[in-house]
């Protein structure tokens, strides 16, 4: 699908309009802006190499002496490829936004992936919690360990996470983004949770 | 919503907060909670075991007024009653109680599944305890 060059009409397949080289409004898909394969497991430094070159095509300041209406598109077009850049170079926030784009809702059904296993090890985070803010110093060590063993959990996830990343990319496969939904979720608890023993840490 | 006064008074004067022995064969342990939203609830209970009467009820909730107060009051109903008499407490009977609103109905059901998994779990001890005791004889 390729739309006319607003500058001269003629043909607009990619960034630049192959007639008049105009700079075109852009994608605002992220892997379509860059022009990379959607992969959850992405190259990443294809990624950065893309993302330093465009940096210098599509400076504003190349611009300046462009009609307003393409030196808009250049600003643009800059913002787009900074959002697109910080996304994908995170595999989380990348993960977050290949399955909102293809119609997740991560907010929703948090809950049901949390593991039920977890329950004795927030008891006891609650605990050791409430012990320091009474004062109780051995509670720290407490938390030092809690806060390693879910960071343990945490590393499991991702080690999981990456192996469902590079299944997913071989057939796009709809049930594979609904693991991933899943693992991500209890990512976000446990990450949750890491937080608490740091204010627990810090408060002090 | 403001909280019924039963609540508050459990809230601000819980009945048998503590702990029992986990690892005695006569305590029941119970942990049941929604981790999502920071409910834990731990329910344990001393079974006398000739009478099956439990004698003792301990309870640390972490979550909102109306969760602890629907494990305080569990654990004073507890007291008294045989493992079979405590298995009839529904969690209806602790929203009229402490007048809990529909809102925090999840908190009395959180209450009765406690119970149930603090008696499941003295069960499951002792119907291990019974062959290991013929065994050493």
């Amino acid at each position: 699908m390729s739309l006319p060059c607003w500058n001269c009409g003629g043909c607009a397949a990619s960034r630049f309009c192959d007639a008049c080289k105009a700079l075109q409004p852009p994608a605002h898909d992220f892997y379509e802006f860059l022009g990379m394969p959607r992969q959850l497991a992405l190259d990443a430094k294809e990624l950065e190499k893309r993302f330093y070159a465009l940096s210098r095509q599509l400076h504003p300041d190349l611009f300046s002496r462009k009609p307003v209406r393409e030196q808009e598109y250049a600003l643009e077009s800059s913002a787009v490829l900074n959002d697109a850049y910080r996304t994908l170079k995170d595999p989380i926030a990348r993960a977050l936004y290949v399955l909102k784009r293809e119609g997740f809702d991560i907010a929703e059904q948090g809950t049901k992936d949390v593991p039920p296993e977890l329950l004795e090890e927030v008891f006891d985070l609650n605990m050791a919690i409430e012990e320091l803010s009474e004062g109780d110093e051995s509670a720290r060590a407490q938390l030092e360990s809690a806060r390693h063993r879910f960071e343990v959990m945490r590393n499991e996830i991702d080690d999981a996470l990456q192996g469902k990343f590079a299944e997913w990319d071989v057939a796009h496969d709809r049930g594979k983004l609904d693991e991933i939904r899943g693992q991500l979720n209890r990512r976000k608890y446990i990450t949750n949770l890491i937080a608490r023993t740091d204010i627990a840490h810090v408060s002090d | 919503m403001a909280y019924s006064d039963k609540v508050l008074d459990h809230y601000n004067n819980p009945r048998n907060v503590g702990s029992l022995d986990k690892s005695s064969p006569s305590v029941g342990t119970g942990m049941v909670g929604a981790p999502e939203c920071g409910d834990v609830m731990k329910l344990q209970i001393r079974v006398n075991d000739e009478s099956g009467i439990i004698e003792e009820a301990k309870f640390k909730t972490f979550g909102c007024g109306s969760a602890i107060a629907s494990s305080s009051l569990a654990t004073e109903w507890l007291k008294g009653k045989t493992v079979d008499q405590a298995l009839e407490i529904k969690n209806t009977d602790i929203v009229n109680e402490l007048s809990l609103p529909p809102v925090k109905i999840h908190c009395s059901v959180l209450a009765e599944d406690a119970i149930k998994a603090a008696i499941g779990d003295y069960r499951a001890k002792q119907s291990k305890q019974v062959p290991a005791a013929h065994a050493v004889v």
